[in-house]
């Protein structure tokens, strides 16, 4: 497969109060933007444990993108706080073993950011599909013993 | 059945031999531990060394094993569709694994293939396409303790040949066809290397300096055994981890999952341990052995007892030791069924 | 060692008859060479197998961890702030625990002596002040101990006990002279796949006997994610990606907890380093929190904390 034909799959995790909402927007707004992402609502980030980024990379997704709230915007007051300290030791983890940079993304989307949206899935997708199809971390139980 | 004479110069050309249409595995040092890996020359293989630091019963039962694949797809003629895996593809051949090691296998083989009902063709299979060709310890560690628990340095049970090695030259006994079959071509022993051969084994046996007594655990009934206090001590610092039964020639135990993805899934059998709480953990919450205590206990009675009881006085352990040397808590299987048999 | 040995012996003598505590978690000598073990003196008869030596290399702040009554520890620095973090994390009263505080010698990694003899058995290792006399099979030698320390003790920060009712012997020197952030250095450096390839060959011989989890004083959870089956988050198979989700999931459940006592490597059977996953955590959060878990009795656990003005670099 050359990397142009290469259409990556991405795991979305986006939050119930904004990000969503924010994708939502773009969509009433006829914003163009590339359809690689699988959305998965969440209520927060702050609901958002590392092991279903890892459960995402273990089924095959190239990618893994997740959005919540700008600091100070949470619907629970702090949960996107909590989240963004596991997220800098998960995400400085899982490069430390070996995941390119560039697969796992996060951002702060609004749900009134309908074009920070577009930009961002377009920045994320072009990303992951530079890096070409997810290496590690796959339990493809059609290739092992 | 013959004993025959494999100088030490000839050994390539024996394993060659051996390699010729089979898989030919042995004890190698391998970053500082010793461990099993394919081989096809004498010098891989390790001649001197005490015993691999895990047993080789992947070699039969590996720590994972696809035991079929299978397919769920609503309305294609391909669809639920069950497939086996395929058998060994080689035979094999185990060069110098150790008596204890043997004798384990000989020990499963009860547990495995018992009748009609319970006869286990994964194990079955890679059995009965695998020769053992033995090397027998003539220097038994400080943990070996064979000869208290029906094995020995030198023993025979399972093996298709021992080896003995007297210095620039092996004494090759066979004890089945395909042993017999294997040292065919090699010339006749003299009486005097049989005779080194069996002071080397004396030698040997009298360096095991430790061991168990079980005539009072014989003797005693399952329940007297099972609410004895020892266990409240045994299981004190016991981590219930599974190091003890995953480097144990004997322990057996396995859980059998499906795995799926999509409409695909194999159903695989992993090892598994009598020290996990998650081992014997019912669908309805409820568990059987649900203390630290009952699983610690379970491992020594097992062996000791039930296995014994039911299997016309067996052991299940074959005093190989492995577990003494790397249990993280110094928990001592010595001691324990010493303290049984106290 | 021994005479520290004795002083242990003393002190849990005393607390034993004058009836202070209903148990005392201490080492004694195993029954093979260089593996001491976690020992309850319940008696002061048995205050008598107490032991100290080069070879403690369980944390035994894992055996307070639900254990009621009252309970003396004998705990060296890392211990000692183990006992720190559980109290942190409300898992242990300190009013139930006594500290029987100590500097750590380090401790000696047996793989390590272990590796000057390949194939050969080692029979017994006497303790001298600066030095092991190792006895095997036809040899003997005399090595010097600190050559032969875990990785872990050489990089330690704090020898001398965090907290402690009793001090044993002297308070001494905190560190060893190493740093921790060496540890994770070399991976750092290296390009992404050339990480991976680390990452295999660190953890290609894991058996998933879960020693490590089974050993560490943090991994206290009723269930373990890897033993939950509802959904199963991690199979318990040996291919690469079960293998990899246990260790880094479990590393990361240590963040802003491991005190980098080195028990998990001591524990392992098969001389497995994960060590090069939690100590990267571990200057994580030194350096990005400021924190250095287990040093402060009521200090809250980085994990559960924010700050308004955390780093957040990488999110768009
Ligand atoms: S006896 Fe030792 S090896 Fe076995 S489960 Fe207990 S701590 Fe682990
Ligand atoms: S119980 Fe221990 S000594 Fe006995 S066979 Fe198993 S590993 Fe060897
Ligand atoms: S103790 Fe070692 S072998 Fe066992 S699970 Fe941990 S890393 Fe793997
Ligand atoms: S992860 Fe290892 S080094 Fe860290 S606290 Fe647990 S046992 Fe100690």
């Amino acid at each position: 497969m050359t990397e142009a034909q290469f259409e990556p799959r991405i795991a979305a995790f986006f939050c119930n109060w904004c990000t969503y909402g924010g994708a939502d927007l773009a969509g009433v707004s006829r914003l163009q933007y590339p359809t690689n992402l699988r959305a998965i609502r969440i209520p927060c980030t702050g609901r958002m444990n590392p092991n279903f980024i890892m459960q995402a990379f273990r089924q095959g997704a190239d990618g893994v993108w997740v959005s919540g709230c700008h600091p100070g915007d949470c619907h629970y007051i702090a949960g996107n706080l909590y989240a963004r300290r596991r997220f800098t030791v998960f995400k400085n983890l899982l490069e430390y073993a070996g995941l390119e940079p560039g697969r796992l993304h996060f951002s702060w989307i609004s749900s009134a950011e309908a074009s920070k949206f577009q930009q961002t899935v377009i920045e994320v997708t072009d990303a992951v599909r530079a890096l070409g199809p997810a290496q590690h971390l796959i339990k493809d139980i059609r290739k092992v013993a | 059945m013959s004993h025959k004479i494999l100088a030490k110069d000839k050994l390539d050309a024996f394993l060659q031999g051996l390699c010729r249409d089979q898989d030919l595995f042995a004890p190698v040092m391998k970053d500082g531990k010793v461990g099993w890996a394919p081989v096809t020359t004498a010098a891989e293989a390790l001649w001197e060394f005490s015993n691999s630091e895990l047993s080789p019963k992947d070699f039969f039962f590996p720590q994972t094993e696809c035991m079929m694949r299978f397919k769920n797809v609503q309305g294609d003629p391909q669809g639920m569709i069950m497939q086996a895996e395929p058998a060994l593809n080689k035979p094999r051949v185990l060069l110098n694994i150790r008596p204890c090691d043997a004798k384990a296998f000989q020990v499963l083989d009860m547990i495995f293939v018992q009748d009609e009902m319970t006869n286990d063709l994964y194990w079955r299979d890679k059995r009965e396409k695998t020769t053992l060709i033995g090397l027998a310890c003539n220097d038994p560690c400080p943990t070996c303790f064979c000869t208290t628990v029906g094995s020995n340095p030198h023993g025979t049970t399972g093996l298709d040949v021992l080896l003995t090695d007297i210095g620039d030259k092996l004494v090759a006994e066979s004890f089945t066809a395909k042993g017999e079959a294997l040292l065919k071509e090699l010339p006749e022993v003299t009486r005097q290397d049989l005779f080194q051969a069996g002071e080397l084994k004396k030698a040997a046996e009298a360096k095991i300096t430790s061991g168990v007594a079980v005539d009072k655990i014989n003797a005693a009934t399952v329940m007297e055994l099972y609410d004895a206090p020892l266990w409240d001590r045994v299981m004190e610092s016991c981590l219930n981890c599974g190091t003890c039964t995953f480097c144990c020639p004997t322990c057996h135990c396995f859980d059998i999952q499906d795995e799926t993805q999509g409409e695909a899934g194999r159903r695989v059998r992993n090892w598994d341990y009598c020290m996990s709480w998650l081992f014997t953990m019912h669908g309805t919450g409820h568990n059987p052995r649900g203390t630290k205590k009952d699983r610690v206990r379970q491992r020594f009675m097992h062996k000791f007892k039930y296995i014994p009881v039911k299997r016309g006085g067996e052991i299940g352990c074959v005093g190989c030791g492995r577990c003494v040397q790397l249990c993280p808590v110094n928990i001592d299987v010595r001691k324990v069924v010493n303290d049984m048999n106290a | 060692m021994e005479a520290i040995a004795q002083k242990i012996r003393e002190a849990a003598k005393k607390l034993l008859s004058e009836g202070k505590v209903d148990v005392v978690i201490g080492y004694a000598k195993g029954s093979v060479p260089m593996r001491e073990y976690p020992y309850f003196a319940y008696t002061p008869e048995e205050a008598e197998n107490l032991t100290w030596s080069s070879f403690c290399c369980n944390n035994l702040a894992l055996y307070t961890i639900r254990r009621p009554g009252r309970m003396a520890v004998v705990a060296q620095g890392c211990v000692s702030r183990n006992l720190v973090n559980l109290i942190n994390e409300n898992q242990i009263k300190r009013e139930n625990l006594y500290v029987i505080g100590l500097n750590s010698p380090g401790m000696v990694d047996r793989r390590k002596v272990q590796a000057l003899f390949p194939g050969k058995t080692i029979t017994e290792v006497i303790e001298e002040p600066e030095h092991l006399l190792v006895k095997g099979q036809g040899f003997e030698e005399r090595i010097e101990r600190k050559k032969f320390l875990r990785s872990n003790c050489l990089t330690c920060v704090q020898r001398n006990p965090v907290i402690s009712d009793e001090l044993i012997g002297q308070a001494g020197p905190e560190g060893h002279g190493g740093n921790i952030d060496n540890v994770a250095a070399p991976w750092e450096k290296l390009i992404p796949a050339e990480r991976w390839a680390e990452m295999q060959e660190t953890f290609k011989d894991c058996i998933r006997c879960y020693a490590c989890r089974d050993a560490c004083p943090l991994c206290y959870c009723y269930v373990c994610f890897v033993d939950e089956a509802q959904p199963q988050w991690c199979a318990k198979s040996q291919d690469e990606a079960d293998v990899m989700t246990f260790h880094l999931l479990r590393a990361f459940h240590c963040a802003g907890r491991c005190t980098d006592c080195g028990t998990c490597e001591s524990a392992c059977p098969q001389g497995i380093k994960m060590r090069r996953l939690t100590s990267k955590i571990e200057k994580d959060i030194r350096e990005l929190y400021g924190y250095r878990p287990g040093m402060e009795i009521g200090a809250q656990p980085p994990m559960s904390l924010f700050k308004p003005n955390d780093p957040q670099d990488f999110i768009k």
